[in-house]
């Protein structure tokens, strides 16, 4: 099977902030109270004379230079080559949080019931099942555009050699993300810079990359957690990860 | 131990009600980027899940939907893509419907109460117990104070036809809808210019003028959806709201207009129209009536005086007109659907709906659109008895100049029964309906309630109604319930029909309404009027449209392929000339304005402002506010407040406020924003709930308290926005 390369391509001007994407992916995903996947950024406007507010729906960009999958010390959070997401596997994830920190986009939390990393997946296992991703399945106003960028014949393909598509991105933290807005963007400025774990560049040193999958849980994990302890202080979540709930409140 | 397929269940479901929570998250990395295989070959789960069609019970619009069910659970509610009406969508509250489902908080069991009434204080009761005391009151209550001593209310729901049904079986002309809150000045207003009632043929319009309604956040479809769609083909729309909605934000042009001046601008259009003569003079000439009074009543409504009335400018309304006028017949002034606001609201959208006449929007392409063909029946027919010792007619009768029978006025029979005349009603049915959170002056509703000898409650969970009542009786969720056909009209989006099955069996002791009307039927030895089945129903519905079932269980939903422009081709329209009435005989004749007239009205003066009240996206009315999902978006109402007088009282945005009218008072935050005017807050509706058994007691203040309660002289209709309310920060 031909190397898909996964992506949503989001025209903002459409969204009403109806949070209807919103609702869908808490059910889809059973994601936690309080915690969401996904986000509509510039849900309080302001009021703007002359030209109509742009609201703008967003999840993880699912990046092509992840720094989330760098700073991960378990190997949990890898780019699965198959479909080009940045997915985590729960069983290998220590719940250090590092990745949260390490996300520009804030896309990242600690699920509150699993104690593990969290994150949009493009729906997984919707996919599995022939569904589209919930968000973009539910959108009243069909914001939101999936499909595979390889595949000339989809739509997100087509929607981007017709349009002008931008990237949102962090001016210090350049990920190459996967989604993709079409002329306005709405609200650009809410990114972070990523918090890489310095720590951790000496250890990961010392590991040979080949073997560091497979010895996260036993001896790297311990350490992470160790680390962790030691560099953040304790349930002190990142800030934009403080940012990004607080958009998805509004 | 949970089985593998139970696992699979419980994590991609509800954990809490499950139980399983400990055995998800400890298997919870698996099967992440695989398909859902877990379960041994051969169960349903070697597809993931079965998937059913419903119809959305979460607002009035019955949308489409998929439930994707595993083992006997909603684990998810999707839009049906085929279901035009909603263009295949499903919104943040339709998503919700998993959680009412499975409330914790559902009502689910009858409970007799046993303390005070409204302190909440229950006894669980068996459906025997329950059924006989309802009809040993029904039968006691018809007997000392005649049938119509009994009053019924139904909610915008599936099986509210079988209340209705019930209420004239029993012999009671008292029944009340959600309508005398909602829309009835505006469906009175369109139905005494056009006959009918329009349904906007938004996707092909190319300029929308919207006023008193906020289509981007009140979700209406197709209208809603279909606004945006145009908008990226082209369409102007323009804005005039005295708050800053989110329709406002997308508007291409937002005027912050004053509160109660709607009809000022509107008659200042008709005025540029008509001395520009940029109306269609075709389509005026050939079927409307009395364009030359109109055109000498409009005289005298210049720009420059509306300006003055509603602080939108001149230059601006002639703007407005001009560009209406060249984008003819494709363009709207919006009808709307809420119009509960003031004492004229009728004869306000009775402008909105003159403009449209003007414009010669009427029965074509993107302007308003008469009632397509759907073809369904009416059910089961009723032999309605007769019983001869009732009164001649409703309790609010004659109250409002031309209310609709079948409605009321909820405001008008609460005063009725207060003063006990013309004669007494001692006995109250409500379901799904909850008046004490929607309708002005809660005061007034619970001294209503106080003076009952009986009030019965049928819902979902434990409304501010249902709280006040004598007996609660629980309703089944729509995810439960086998419910008859319902039409929809959607313009050039569809004319057509849908149907629920219950996708999951009932929990607990749920019952759906037929089944109590039924019980309580049989009773009061009318049960040959409730001897049927929803799927005899539904078959008397549907006999006029062969293959309609089939398409609905196929689809989800069945199309009528009829006629949508050009209905009214060789047709009379039903008014009293038989031709849209810009002058109204028939109003002429009963000492009503004709015409719109515009009349100075009071304003909230020094140091008071104008209450407005509204909702978002994720609000509908009282029904959802409790809603465990829709709660993490909004979990309380703010009074928007403009930062000029916020200052003048020392107000700042957090601070907690005392609202107060002549109706009553409310603790509320303030909101400080330039998104309302200086004179003007706004309050979202559906909070300060008094009901303890909601999840949103304690949380936010409740318009109904606060709403002063008049109405509109001509429908009846609730007018909540006369309300002036003084904001004071004091020590509570």
């Amino acid at each position: 099977m031909p190397k898909q390369k996964l992506a949503m391509v989001i025209d903002s001007t459409n969204c009403l902030d109806c949070k209807g994407c919103m609702a869908a992916c808490k059910v889809a995903n059973n994601v936690p109270d309080g915690e969401w996947r996904n986000w509509i950024k510039g849900s309080d406007p302001q009021r703007r004379a002359g030209k109509p507010v742009v609201f703008q729906p967003g999840n993880c960009m699912q990046c092509d230079k992840p720094t989330c999958v760098t700073a991960c010390p378990t190997g949990a959070t890898y780019k699965n080559e198959a479909d080009g997401t940045v997915v985590i596997n729960r069983t290998l994830c220590i719940g250090c949080g590092q990745c949260l920190a390490a996300c520009p986009y804030g896309a990242r939390f600690k699920n509150k019931d699993l104690g593990v990393a969290d994150k949009c997946d493009f729906c997984a296992e919707r996919r599995a099942l022939g569904l589209e991703p919930a968000c973009v399945s539910t959108c009243p106003t069909k914001s939101r555009k999936f499909g595979d960028l390889n595949d000339p014949s989809s739509e997100v393909a087509k929607l981007m050699k017709s349009g002008k598509p931008v990237q949102i991105a962090n001016e210090k933290t350049k990920t190459d993300p996967n989604i993709y807005y079409l002329g306005e963007t709405g609200p650009a400025d809410w990114t972070v810079a990523a918090k890489m774990p310095d720590a951790f560049d000496f250890w990961r040193g010392l590991a040979d990359p080949v073997v560091k999958v497979v010895v996260g849980l036993s001896g790297l994990g311990v350490l992470a957690m160790l680390g962790k302890q030691l560099i953040m202080p304790k349930d002190a979540p990142p800030e934009e990860h403080k940012d990004r709930k607080e958009a998805g409140h509004e | 131990m949970p089985s593998p397929s139970e696992f699979r269940v419980s994590r991609r479901g509800f954990l809490k009600l499950s139980g399983a929570a400990t055995a998800a998250a400890a298997l919870g990395g698996s099967g992440h980027l695989t398909p859902v295989k877990t379960a041994q070959a051969g169960t349903k789960l070697e597809s993931g899940f079965e998937s059913k069609f419903t119809v959305c019970d979460m607002c009035f619009n019955k949308c489409s939907a998929i439930a994707r069910v595993v083992d006997g659970k909603v684990q998810k509610l999707d839009p049906n893509p085929k279901f035009l009406k909603s263009r295949g969508m499903l919104c943040a509250k339709g998503n919700a419907g998993v959680r009412q489902l499975y409330d914790p908080n559902r009502l689910k069991y009858p409970l007799l109460r046993v303390g005070a009434r409204g302190e909440g204080k229950w006894k669980r009761i068996s459906w025997s117990e329950a059924l006989d005391l309802a009809a040993e009151k029904m039968k006691a209550i018809g007997q000392k104070y005649t049938r119509c001593g009994f009053m019924f209310m139904a909610g915008a729901d599936m099986q509210s036809t079988y209340v209705h049904r019930f209420a004239k079986a029993y012999g009671s002309y008292n029944t009340l809808s959600h309508e005398s809150q909602c829309l009835i000045a505006g469906t009175r207003a369109f139905l005494d210019t056009f006959g009918e009632v329009p349904i906007p043929d938004m996707l092909f319009a190319k300029y929308c003028l919207m006023m008193g309604a906020n289509r981007f956040e009140s979700l209406v479809t197709p209208d809603s959806i279909d606004m945006m769609t145009a908008m990226k083909q082209d369409m102007k729309l323009v804005v005039m709201d005295p708050r800053y909605t989110k329709t406002a934000a997308k508007a291409h042009e937002y005027y912050p207009i004053k509160p109660h001046s709607d009809m000022a601008v509107m008659l200042a259009i008709a005025h540029v129209l008509i001395k520009e003569g940029l109306y269609d003079q075709e389509f005026v000439a050939q079927k409307t009536y009395g364009i030359e009074q109109l055109s000498k009543h409009v005289e005298q409504y210049t720009p420059e005086w509306a300006a003055g009335e509603s602080d939108v400018p001149a230059e601006a309304i002639v703007k407005i007109a001009r560009e209406l006028g060249a984008a003819k017949p494709a363009a709207m002034v919006y009808p709307g659907r809420r119009s509960s606001n003031y004492k004229d609201s009728t004869q306000v959208r009775r402008s909105f709906a003159i403009v449209n006449a003007l414009l010669g929007n009427w029965d074509r392409p993107g302007g308003l659109t008469a009632a397509r063909m759907v073809g369904l029946a009416g059910g089961v027919p009723l032999e309605e008895p007769f019983y001869e010792n009732n009164p001649p007619d409703r309790i609010d009768a004659g109250k409002a100049t031309l209310m609709f029978p079948e409605e009321g006025s909820f405001k008008l029979a609460r005063d009725a029964v207060l003063e006990g005349k013309p004669y007494p009603v001692k006995g109250f049915f409500c379901y799904h309906s909850n008046p004490m959170q929607t309708v002005a002056n809660r005061a007034k509703t619970v001294e209503m309630f106080n003076g009952m000898d009986f009030v019965m409650v049928m819902d979902v969970a434990m409304s501010d109604t249902a709280y006040m009542a004598d007996l609660v009786l629980p309703s089944q969720s729509y995810l439960e319930r086998l419910d008859p056909c319902s039409a929809q009209q959607g313009s050039s989006a569809c004319a057509c029909v849908v149907m629920r099955d219950p996708v999951v069996k009932p929990m607990f002791e749920a019952k759906p309404a037929l089944w109590v009307m039924q019980e309580l039927a049989g009773r009061l030895e009318l049960g040959k009027h409730f001897d049927f089945t929803v799927e005899d129903f539904r078959k008397a519905q549907l006999k006029g449209l062969p293959g309609a079932l089939e398409a609905l269980k196929k689809d989800g939903v069945y199309y009528n392929p009829s006629k949508l422009y050009g209905v009214y081709e060789g047709k009379i329209y039903k008014t009293k000339t038989h031709k849209i009435e810009l002058y109204n005989e028939r109003y002429a004749e009963m000492g009503v304005d004709p015409m719109p007239v515009y009349k100075k009205h009071e304003e909230p003066g020094a140091n008071r402002f104008r209450l407005v009240v509204g909702r978002n996206a994720i609000i509908t009315q009282s029904s959802s506010t409790s809603n465990s999902l829709l709660m993490q978006f909004q979990a309380d109402n703010a009074l928007w407040l403009n930062p000029k007088p916020a200052k003048e009282l020392g107000i700042e945005d957090g601070d907690w406020v005392k609202v107060q009218s002549p109706a009553g008072q409310q603790w509320i935050k303030a909101k400080v924003t330039d998104m309302t005017r200086p004179d003007t807050v706004y309050m979202d509706t559906g909070f300060g709930v008094l009901s303890k058994q909601l999840a949103i007691h304690g949380k936010g203040a409740c318009i109904a308290e606060v709403l002063v309660d008049d109405f509109d002289r001509i429908s009846g209709n609730m007018a909540m926005h006369e309300t002036f309310v003084t904001v004071s920060k004091e020590a509570a």
